[in-house]
């Protein structure tokens, strides 16, 4: 016999009131886990909806903007004009691009990784509607607009076709099959875009070397889209490496932007990680409370051990294994139930959030709730020790 | 083996001042079996807890085997309850959580000798007539059989002094006679005995019996007649 089996069996006689002073660190691991697992989802989404910017990198002329307009509908003003980027600069964009990134991380492959989509945008009239007709690499754009879905037909070939905005296709009636003429040239309609809420929706897309043909733009390109391929890329290098080695074009990092929401979203999960805090000081006092009753409850347990010749250290001893004990219980309970909260309360706080369990919590959870319940019950545990063995007999 | 030089112990302050203690003195040799008799209050008890440690004397010394021991450390006392002095109460006090055989090897435990004990706790259980009781909850035994567990629990580390505070005091007399002759049986292997006790015919299978009121030794007797003294109660 050893000393846990003592406490373990002494646990076994009082379950209940194991399980109350354990219950305080369930509510504490409780909400720590539940916060976590909140944040966690939250910046998943972020990182999520960064994802859906497409680009990382937007590269446009030094100096240009224009107005963009669907019929009298006005829709902002779009970097772009009479300036426009040679496509000869394409090569060196990637060049740079794709340095850094191997730079970087370390790759030493030597193919393409950065995703390098060129857009020529040409303000025109179709079916006598003034729109904007965006020339486009089919397979970078797609690899770019992870959000495209197609709604009908299929998406653009090289050749001469056109893949219509929603709105487009619904105010120029325009359906699969049916042919619009750019600047003379008949294109036929082959995809409609699925409304996705931005500027997409009001624009056509068509291969950008037919775009340049017809409008006699050979060689050059409105605007150019990079993604690199991850959230840790160095974009803001990437971008002072263009601004500083290639004149004519600015660059810029649509990171930035993002960043400032990752910001806000860390600022709110330190409150948050406060509130928990908060939360386990009290489930600690919670504890300490129990640990002082049970102490009382086994004034005279304590006065009998000491009788047979328990030293100090072995009753402080007892109430620390018996700390772990409710610590292990309150950690794994506290973790499941934080996660359960987090289920429940998180698609409420990140509207669509997908909660998902996070089993690096669980770990985190035991530490935070064993840590909890040794540090509360070490004060109970000197109290029991300094009780004198013939006052807890007297006691009864 | 054991020198009680001049046990004084006051509980309280003032008006409330109580004097448990007044200037006893008592000599216990290897093998004695003292009773402790008087009214209660007379401080009896405190006389056990002062010898064992349990409580502090006031003033006065209590020296086991050469060594003073009533100013020991908490940590020294230790050491002397895991060998030298065991007790055995009138509630038993075993621990309801443990089995009689787990109670039995509890003193082994806190001493950290755990690998011979589950043979000697039951030898010593077979000793006192219990093997078959090992595995009960006690609970589920009888007064009698949880003071012999209590006893059991006492000699398992060898100790050479047992003090017992009205060992019988919860059992009837068929029962309470039957502590007693196992009492006499280990006193005669040579452990020493000193048990507190207001009963005279308890008492009478002590070899001495020494009388206390308001904290003095008033009379002691040598047992030879096997009666209690008349004048006392």
């Amino acid at each position: 016999m050893k000393l846990y089996h003592l406490v373990l069996k002494d646990i076994l006689r009082r379950k209940k009131r194991v399980l109350y002073a354990a219950l305080g660190i369930v509510i504490a691991a409780m909400t720590v886990v539940g916060i976590l697992t909140i944040a966690t989802a939250g910046q998943t989404k972020i990182y999520a909806q960064l994802e859906k910017y497409g680009a990382n990198l937007n590269v446009i002329p030094a100096i240009s903007n224009i107005d963009m307009t669907l019929g009298d509908l006005s829709l902002g003003a779009l970097t772009v004009g009479e300036n426009y980027i040679p496509e000869t600069k394409l090569i060196e964009i990637r060049q740079i691009a794709d340095g850094m990134i191997r730079e970087s991380l370390g790759i030493e492959d030597d193919g393409y990784i950065a995703t390098i989509a060129p857009k020529l945008y040409i303000n025109t009239q179709v079916k006598s509607t003034s729109l904007l007709a965006v020339g486009v690499e089919p397979n970078e754009e797609r690899a770019i607009k992870t959000w495209w879905e197609i709604r009908e037909g299929e998406y653009l070939e090289e050749g001469d076709y056109a893949l219509l905005g929603a709105q487009t296709a619904q105010l120029l009636d325009l359906n699969i099959g049916n042919t619009i003429s750019l600047n003379g040239r008949e294109i036929t309609v082959t995809g409609i875009l699925e409304e996705a809420g931005s500027s997409d929706d009001y624009q056509i897309f068509v291969p950008i070397k037919i775009l340049q043909t017809v409008y006699g733009k050979e060689g050059i390109v409105s605007s150019v889209d990079i993604r690199a391929l991850c959230n840790a890329c160095p974009v803001e290098l990437i971008a002072d490496g263009i601004n500083q080695n290639i004149t004519g074009v600015r660059a810029v990092a649509v990171k930035q932007v993002a960043e400032s929401e990752m910001g806000l979203m860390e600022k709110m999960n330190n409150f948050m990680l406060a509130l928990a805090g908060i939360t386990l000081v009290i489930g600690a006092f919670g504890v300490v409370n129990t640990m002082m009753t049970s102490v009382h409850d086994r004034i005279k347990d304590i006065g009998i051990m000491r009788a047979v010749g328990a030293s100090r250290n072995q009753i402080i001893k007892a109430f620390v294994y018996e700390a772990i004990i409710i610590g292990i219980i309150g950690g794994i309970f506290g973790y499941v139930a934080g996660t359960l909260v987090a289920y429940v309360v998180g698609p409420l706080v990140f509207e669509g959030a997908a909660i998902n369990y996070v089993l690096q919590y669980l770990p985190l959870s035991l530490f935070l709730s064993i840590f909890v319940a040794i540090i509360s019950t070490a004060y109970p545990a000197y109290r029991a020790t300094t009780i004198r063995v013939s006052d807890s007999f007297r006691s009864l | 083996m054991l020198e009680i030089k001049n046990a004084y112990k006051v509980y309280g302050e003032g008006d409330a001042k109580i004097v448990a203690l007044n200037n006893v003195s008592l000599h216990v040799n290897k093998g004695d079996f003292i009773a402790v008799m008087g009214p209660s209050g007379s401080g009896k008890s405190t006389l056990l807890n002062v010898i064992g440690g349990l409580d502090r004397l006031s003033g006065g010394e209590v020296v086991l085997d050469g060594q003073r021991i009533d100013n020991l450390n908490e940590n020294a006392l230790v050491e002397i309850r895991r060998g030298k002095i065991a007790y055995v109460f009138q509630q038993y006090h075993l621990l309801t959580s443990l089995t009689a055989g787990e109670n039995v090897l509890l003193p082994l435990l806190f001493r950290g000798s755990d690998s011979e004990s589950l043979d000697k706790a039951a030898d010593i259980l077979r000793v006192i007539g219990l093997e078959k009781r090992a595995k009960h909850k006690p609970r589920q035994l009888s007064g009698g059989e949880q003071q012999r567990v209590a006893i059991a629990r006492a000699i398992v580390n060898n100790p050479s002094l047992i003090l017992a505070d009205e060992p019988t005091g919860n059992l009837d007399q068929q029962t309470g006679a039957e502590i007693l002759s196992l009492f006499s049986q280990l006193n005669k292997e040579g452990l020493s005995i000193i048990m507190v006790t207001h009963n005279p015919e308890v008492a009478a299978h002590a070899r001495e019996t020494i009388f206390l009121e308001d904290g003095l030794i008033v009379d002691r007797i040598e047992q030879k007649r096997r009666l209690p003294n008349p004048n006392i109660h």
